[in-house]
């Protein structure tokens, strides 16, 4: 069986004008929706918040979640707590964190009542279900309420908190936990729990320090890769490479936004992989243009590219067509995740493919006449 | 067939055979596997969070210990500077003051430590001798000096109380939560490839810890690993002065040594406990601190021992300094033991330091236990040693050994971790998504497999062979290093497979270039295979260059993908070039096919 029969010749750089032009428009609509929209993190990079639930009923991780995503929660993460029958850490990435304007009439607000001398702190949590006050001398409870709900704030409790020389206090308020409690009793009726066990904000995994390590590391990946083109091969293709690996990356997270898809820590394994994938593509096609270089004497580099790259294409469309097929399972097989997964290497891999011939070559070309026109004449 | 060829395939076989024990202890719950096996193969495939759960922690920082330790290092700070504000040095020689002169600043000015309302307001206190001297403070010298604190009271006055600025304790705060999320990030990097969740909570002064698996041994080891603040200090025993007034009253179990120095000693259960409990009850000079140490165990008090150490409580040398850290042997015994070298700073400071001592004891303190407290014999630079005793049995020992390795590398902790909740968790992904996501993983496969055989037929199920045995390899070699494996990570090794059929694409494609040619197979393969090696070597090795990178400078997850990636290139470079050619020769030259069947 031969898909492309032997002694193809396509004149693909006739054709790299619009295609380069679609390319070009499409990465350039990614690069906007990075901004507008804008990515839709997921609870890896945004945080979001954490209800420990103890269900009076016997229920599985399963049925939560699907309960859960019927209700509108994208993503959401349910775990079971092992040892305790029907206990469950539930983690979604909505956050009820207050608008600036409202966190600073509650201080003010605060302020107002109970005196500038006598409130020491206000702090309220980045999940905007929690206000923590220390004062300087003990408050009446229902006025520190009062306050707060004139404030405009929904209050569900204020306590003093146990254990420390400093009168403090903590005000929760009805946010995000007690909607989902809400809402799992109207799916789940009596079996779900009617208060929550804990209630948390949880940070991003994916933090500063995550975010600093894999700039600095696709920076260096990016030298050293040139380096290496540049010495294997020469310096007119290292340019052509990157551009080419960092375009595909930059499209499938556009499309990835664009489509509102959630972004977290997989997503980014899934660019990595692509980007690995989209060089390697690159570099079988320049590996041949070197070889013809070698061999073809009497022809030019845009021809050469014609040649090579009509060559490999039979290896080419296998070798992105196996990728695909095992892709295309976990897309149709799968769920969640690794549904996610399968879709953004799927864009990834032919995006990949194109560049490889439509971005990668015509920049080598490009170079090539920049660099060596002038030896040349 | 020739020798050659026989020895290639010895090694082919080999590394099958290889890969596959090294997987067997992975398989023993389908396939069980012996004893001996598991033995020489002590790591399995450890399931990701999302397939098996696993271990959630929840730490709180001590902030306030971090707050103090900042505190306690601005008060030597503010003694110093005293000594330029009353006019006893010159500025320049702020940092450079010799014990003589720093006693005379001590003298005018004295600069204490003070915990006020029960330790929440940490506070240094500055008491002159004459007015004359402390006019001279105002707050303009405060604040250009030292930022971070503010004067309390008593401008002018003989007696003034530094605070901490409130802003400033929010940021310490938060430095203090981010520096030990950094820190556990690394020494769990450090454990090999774990794949853990870690939230740092900086509101809360908390961080929460998942990590994947289910034995509880490890979970043991994790924890301590985890929690252990690995503050390392170089300080010198002081020998000389004498500290027997030091020690009022021991109660009933704790002895007094008064030969030559004078310490304290406790022997058997609880020994360590109740002499720390003892020792905190006592008042040394505020220059001076005393630690205990591990001792030889008493064969009539029994059980084993402990000691005090007097120290001069100035650490001129410190675990910041360390470069690197690593398992040695001592020449002599031979028992374990932790070798270090120290940083261009480290290693100056330490020659400056050993080399005014000599004779004296120096202590090596790690999270203030004395490990132990060798005489200077002569000067040291860079390198040094923590020998661990010989308390424990040898295999023990080990442990400890590469443990304090894995933290002394990643540095220690701004301040101590107080373990605040401990629950074992589910799995984040039901059964369903994980039996789907097997299900997908193997379609994929088989699909792949089918296509090649169909399309490039003889040459198509030599690409098959190899595509399982690099399967086999790959989950080989992630079970011989005890990588864990997640869902997504299941979906990366279907797309490994996908990708490892491109060397055998390249090949087979040249193959049959040179076949048109009108060559024969044996010449055909030969071509094929040396023509195609350029590109399958130099697409896999830039590949590999940018998992190189992510492995040296990702950390969590970044680490984890770079791992798996490079360990897919060399088994599919492995499979897909050299496993390949043998197949291939036995067929050309073995079999003697007159034609290849190529598609």
């Amino acid at each position: 069986m031969e898909f492309i029969k032997p002694g193809t010749y396509i004149d693909f750089m006739k054709y790299r004008g619009p295609v380069a032009g679609v390319l070009a428009v499409l990465a350039t609509l990614s690069l906007v929706s990075l901004f507008y929209p804008g990515p839709n993190y997921g609870i890896d990079f945004a945080g979001g918040t954490e209800v420990q639930l103890a269900f009076t009923g016997d229920t599985t991780s399963a049925e939560i979640r699907s309960a859960l995503e019927g209700a509108g929660y994208s993503r959401p993460d349910v775990i079971r707590v092992e040892g305790q029958p029907n206990e469950y850490i539930i983690r979604v990435s909505e956050v009820s964190s207050l608008p600036e304007e409202q966190a600073e009439r509650i201080r003010a607000a605060a302020t107002a009542a109970l005196g500038e001398e006598v409130l020491q702190e206000l702090r309220i949590s980045p999940g905007g279900d929690k206000i923590t006050i220390r004062a300087s001398a003990e408050i009446h409870e229902q006025q520190l309420r009062e306050a707060l709900e004139a404030a405009g704030a929904r209050v569900r409790s204020v306590n003093p908190l146990a254990g420390s020389r400093i009168p403090r206090y903590e005000a929760h308020l009805v946010g995000v936990a007690d909607e989902l409690i809400a809402q799992l009793r109207a799916r789940f009726g009596e079996r779900a729990p009617e208060s929550a066990l804990r209630v948390e904000w949880v940070g991003p995994k994916a933090g500063e320090q995550l975010r600093d390590a894999a700039i600095q590391s696709l920076l260096y990946a990016i030298a050293f890769i040139m380096l290496y083109v540049a010495f294997r091969f020469d310096l007119r293709f290292a340019p052509g490479g990157v551009i080419a690996m960092l375009h595909d990356a930059l499209i499938t997270l556009g499309i990835y936004v664009l489509l509102q898809k959630e972004v977290n820590l997989t997503t980014v394994a899934a660019l990595l992989t692509i980007m690995g994938y989209s060089i390697n593509d690159t570099i079988v096609v320049f590996d041949r243009i070197r070889e013809n270089m070698v061999r073809v004497r009497d022809k030019s580099l845009r021809e050469l590219i014609n040649i090579s790259t009509s060559q490999t294409l039979s290896r080419t469309i296998i070798t992105s067509g196996t990728t695909i097929l095992s892709v295309s399972a976990f897309f149709f097989l799968g769920t969640g995740a690794i549904q996610d997964i399968a879709f953004a290497l799927g864009i990834g891999i032919l995006i990949g493919t194109m560049s490889s011939i439509f971005v990668a070559a015509p920049i080598t070309e490009l170079m090539d006449r920049r660099l060596f026109s002038r030896a040349r004449s | 067939m020739d020798r050659g060829w026989y020895f290639r395939l010895v090694i082919v076989i080999g590394a099958a055979v290889l890969g596959f024990l090294a997987l067997w202890p992975s398989l023993d719950r389908w396939l069980p596997c012996p004893d001996i096996v598991k033995e020489t193969f002590d790591n399995q495939i450890n399931p990701g969070l999302d397939i098996k759960g696993g271990l959630r922690l929840m730490y709180e920082v001590e902030v306030n210990e971090y707050i103090r330790d900042r505190r306690d290092r601005l008060a030597e700070q503010v003694q110093r500077q005293c000594g330029v504000l009353i006019g006893v040095i010159p500025e320049e020689e702020v940092d450079d003051i010799d014990k003589a002169t720093l006693e005379e600043i001590r003298e005018r000015c004295k600069v204490e430590r003070v915990d006020k309302d029960g330790g929440a307001v940490r506070a240094i206190r500055i008491t002159f001798s004459t007015q004359e001297d402390a006019e001279k403070l105002t707050k303009t010298w405060v604040r250009d000096y030292f930022r971070d604190l503010r004067v309390a009271s008593g401008v002018g006055d003989l007696v003034v109380d530094l605070h901490m600025r409130e802003e400033q304790l929010s940021n310490m705060r938060e430095t203090a939560v981010r520096q030990s999320e950094r820190t556990i990030t690394n020494r769990i990097d450090n454990l090999g490839v774990l794949e853990p969740t870690v939230i740092a909570r900086p509101n809360e002064g908390d961080i929460i810890i998942e990590v994947p698996g289910a034995q509880e041994s490890s979970f043991e080891r994790i924890k301590s690993i985890i929690s252990r603040t690995a503050q390392l200090q170089f300080q010198i025993v002081d020998d000389e002065s004498d500290s027997r007034g030091a020690f009022t009253d021991p109660p009933e179990g704790i002895y007094l040594n008064a030969d030559s120095q004078t310490y304290a000693e406790a022997f058997g259960e609880d020994a360590s406990d109740r002499l720390r409990s003892y020792i905190a009850t006592l008042s040394v000079p505020d220059d001076h601190e005393l630690v205990i140490g591990r001792q030889d165990p008493d064969p009539e008090r029994g059980g084993e021992g402990w000691r005090t150490y007097y120290l001069h409580r100035v650490a001129e040398v410190t675990g910041e300094d360390l470069d690197d850290a690593a398992v040695g042997f001592d020449p002599q015994s031979g028992s374990p033991e932790v070798d270090f070298t120290m940083n261009t700073r480290g290693a100056s400071r330490m020659a400056d330091l050993t080399g005014r001592s000599i004779g004296k004891r120096m202590a090596i303190v790690l999270d203030d236990r004395v490990e132990s407290a060798p005489v200077i014999q002569g000067q040291i630079g860079a390198r040094g040693r923590i020998t661990l005793g010989a308390y424990l049995d040898r295999s023990e020992l080990l442990q400890e050994a590469k443990d304090l390795v894995v933290v002394l590398q990643a540095g220690a902790l701004p301040a101590p971790l107080r373990p605040a909740n401990e629950q074992l968790i589910g799995p984040t992904l039901g059964q369903d998504s994980v039996r789907k996501g097997a299900a997908a993983a193997l379609w994929g496969i088989v699909l792949v497999l089918v296509f090649m055989a169909v399309y490039y037929q003889t040459a198509g199920l030599v690409a098959d062979v190899m595509v399982l045995l690099n399967l086999l390899l790959l989950l080989g070699t992630m079970s011989g290093i005890g990588a864990t494996l997640t869902l997504p990570g299941v979906a990366a090794i279907a797309l490994t497979v996908g990708m490892a059929v491109d060397a055998n694409v390249l090949i087979t494609e040249r193959i049959r270039e040179e076949l048109r040619l009108g060559k024969s197979p044996r010449s055909a393969v030969e071509q094929g295979f040396s023509r195609a090696y350029s590109s399958v070597l130099d697409s896999q090795l830039t590949t590999a260059i940018a998992g190189i990178v992510l492995w040296q400078f990702g950390t969590g997850p970044i680490k984890g993908f770079a791992t798996m990636l490079l360990i897919g290139i060399a088994t599919s470079l492995f499979t897909g070039t050299f496993c390949s050619k043998v197949l291939f020769d036995w067929i050309v030259r073995g079999l003697r096919v007159q034609r290849l069947r190529v598609g």
